[in-house]
């Protein structure tokens, strides 16, 4: 164990992954010899070599295409793309490429990619640096979506999603980078598709990801202060979705609350609670809730972002009425 | 079009205005009043050059480098320091970074922070133009990093092909982020590329100001004449790192810098102007005095100035 960053232990990872698998080879812009905007491939060119960590030209079709294409004979690519609001940029080569070629080839072509990319609000960054577009990508099947939410979970995702023979869509919260825990040494992987339980509690469910992790877990704090004990459910992936630790939970406590950073609508705390509604519907004592951003792109002021992330807020509020 | 010694001390009044700008934000931004300014300190000859003949009417897009364009076009100091603090008083209301503000009043089309989106987006402006049947002209801003994306060839294409009324205006430094241009930018010449799409091209000492106007309107002329696209690249250098936020200068050199540093617009321009007798030291100096006070109240206006009520966040997601 050894006390380090999320952008340590992703740092970690992918030096891990480089030392153990000649095929690793990592991609992107203002990777190498800057170490990328959040230092998570820092150092990795001088001790791998320009030739498996390139500092590519701002050309994201170029590179996404390319390490799709890097994929498909062999190779292990990890792409950065600083942003995950960048993706529109070479969202043809994602969704129409890189998803499409096992199922196309009836499996026999592959494409084992990591794309990393930065989502989420906090910092002030406005509407072009800081959405949470997850559900984009889960609405392509051939896609995998991860989304660690602490830096034990960011190492053994990682490793688990340069393994996986599929294309894997990696989203950091950047305001996680910087939060530091006790992070296992040497390689483990943490298995995609499996939820972690947060914490544990018999009256309410609240599930979440990413840097909605830390929201559910103070507001299951307070609640516990009121008397409320509250289950807080990661899911680290959401393709593909623990559906089992999250019905598991709800027939535990009757009582589901969605929590995630991005817009409501059409974000996946709809998908989860449709899931629940069709197969624990005889279990819920209440209807089941969203706690997410109002339909609004992130606004730049820390005041006016605040509105985006009053989810927050909310999430407290949302639990006492669901018991009440 | 040539210019009076009138005209020279304006141009020189408004580079200064930018540079006393720039100084202020720059050590504003590190000084941690707000995060992540890319200054545009040595290039300020662009904007000017470029926007000095322009008519309101005319549209300019910008990047994320240099508010030297807004300023020129005449948003007062105040509203982009303002949007720097990104508070209310300031046209975005806080809502977005300061240099993709929209003021059509004053020709200023809206931004983007997709590096090279913007060339498709200002090759649209002047094919409405032509389709309004308006005499307006459109200047296109990028970097040098732009083009190598495909938004770049397909811009320029397009803007080509239809011989449509815009400037592709490429300010090279030379560096997109840490990224040296002969790393990134393959054949070594970004005009050349401008010439594949069969189009008028210029190279421009950037850091002249006046060459960077005269050849604007040269540019500006031919398609408002109907004789479609030209392509200016300006050669110039930002003096500070890419942004507060980091320093990746690694492949600059110091000599590099300083080189550059030898090439001042402002300082070319000013002893321009009193070598030929248009203006004396003490002249341009109470003209810096003047402007110092300028930014001065500028930063004090933005300091005072409030941020947007929380429901502005909720606001113009629709028109
Ligand atoms: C499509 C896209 N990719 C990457 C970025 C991140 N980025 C912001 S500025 C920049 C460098 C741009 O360089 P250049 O166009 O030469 O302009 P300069 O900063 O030198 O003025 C990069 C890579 C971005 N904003 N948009
Ligand atoms: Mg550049």
């Amino acid at each position: 164990m050894a006390r380090m960053s999320y952008a340590q232990a992703l740092n970690e990872a992918h030096r891990i992954a480089m030392h153990d698998d000649p095929r690793v080879f990592v991609l992107g812009e203002d990777i190498g010899v800057y170490g990328g905007i959040y230092r998570v491939t820092k150092g990795l060119q001088a001790e791998f070599g320009e030739q498996r960590v390139l500092d590519t030209p701002i050309s994201e079709i170029a590179i996404t295409g390319a390490a799709v294409g890097a994929a498909l004979v062999g190779s292990r690519p990890i792409l950065e793309i600083g942003f995950v609001d960048f993706v529109g940029t070479c969202w043809d080569q994602v969704f129409n490429q890189a998803a499409k070629f096992s199922y196309m080839t009836d499996g026999r072509a592959s494409v084992p990619l990591v794309i990393r990319m930065a989502c989420g609000a906090g910092l002030g960054y406005g509407v072009h640096h800081s959405q949470s577009l997850e559900a984009w990508f889960t609405h392509v099947p051939g896609l995998k979506v991860v989304m660690p939410a602490t830096p034990a979970d960011a190492k053994g995702l990682l490793l688990a999603a340069i393994d996986d023979p599929n294309p894997v869509i990696f989203l950091e919260h950047k305001f996680l980078y910087e939060v530091k825990d006790e992070v296992p040494d040497g390689r483990y992987t943490v298995p995609l598709g499996k939820a972690w339980m947060a914490r544990e509690g018999a009256d309410v469910t609240i599930v979440s990801w990413s840097g909605a992790v830390p929201w559910a877990l103070k507001a299951a704090e307070q609640a516990a202060a009121e008397g409320i004990e509250c289950e807080v459910l990661d899911l680290r992936s959401l393709v593909p979705l623990d559906e089992d630790a999250i019905v598991a939970s709800v027939e535990k406590t009757g009582r589901l609350i969605v929590c995630h950073e991005a817009c409501t609508t059409g974000g996946f705390g709809a998908e989860v609670i449709a899931r629940v509604v069709t197969r624990a519907f005889d279990f819920l004592d209440a209807e089941p809730l969203r706690v997410a951003a109002p339909d609004i792109p992130v606004p730049n002021s820390l005041p006016l972002e605040a509105v985006y992330l009053g989810t927050r807020e909310r999430l407290l509020e949302a639990v006492r009425g669901i018991v009440s | 079009m040539s210019l009076s010694p009138q005209d020279l001390k304006q141009l020189f009044r408004r580079l200064l205005l930018i540079r006393r700008f720039e100084e202020e934000a720059f050590r504003l931004a590190v000084a941690g009043k707000f995060s992540n300014y890319h200054g545009g300190m040595g290039q300020e000859a662009i904007p000017v050059g470029v926007c000095y003949g322009l008519k309101p009417t005319d549209n300019t897009m910008i990047t994320h480098r240099g508010l030297g364009v807004l300023l020129t076009r005449g948003v007062p100091v105040g509203e982009i320091f303002a949007g720097l603090y990104a508070k209310e008083s300031c046209p975005t209301r806080g809502r977005h970074p300061i240099f993709h503000m929209a003021a059509p009043e004053l020709g200023i089309l809206a931004g983007t922070t997709m590096v090279g989106s913007v060339i498709p987006l200002a090759t649209g402006a002047a094919l409405a133009a032509r389709i309004q049947g308006k005499p307006d002209v459109t200047i296109s801003f990028f970097g040098d990093g732009s083009v190598n994306r495909g938004d770049f060839h397909e811009g320029v294409n397009l803007g080509a092909v239809r011989k449509l009324p815009i400037v592709y205006f490429c300010e090279n430094n030379f560096y997109a982020k840490s990224m040296p241009l002969e790393a990134s930018t393959a054949g070594g010449s970004i005009i050349a590329r401008a010439q594949g799409y069969g189009l008028p091209s210029e190279l421009v000492d950037g850091n002249d100001v006046v060459a960077v106007y005269e050849a604007t309107q040269r540019a500006v002329a031919r398609a408002r004449a109907g004789e479609g696209p030209t392509f200016i690249e300006c050669l110039t250098y930002r003096w500070t790192p890419h942004s507060t936020a980091g320093d990746r200068e690694f492949s600059r050199t110091a000599e590099e810098l300083a080189s550059w540093k030898a090439k001042c617009p402002i300082l070319r321009l000013r002893k321009q102007l009193i070598e030929a007798g248009h203006a004396s030291a003490e002249e341009l100096d109470a003209v810096d005095i003047d402007i110092q006070r300028e930014v001065a109240e500028g930063v004090e206006f933005a300091e005072a100035a409030p941020y947007a009520a929380p429901e502005v966040a909720l606001e113009n997601v629709y028109v």
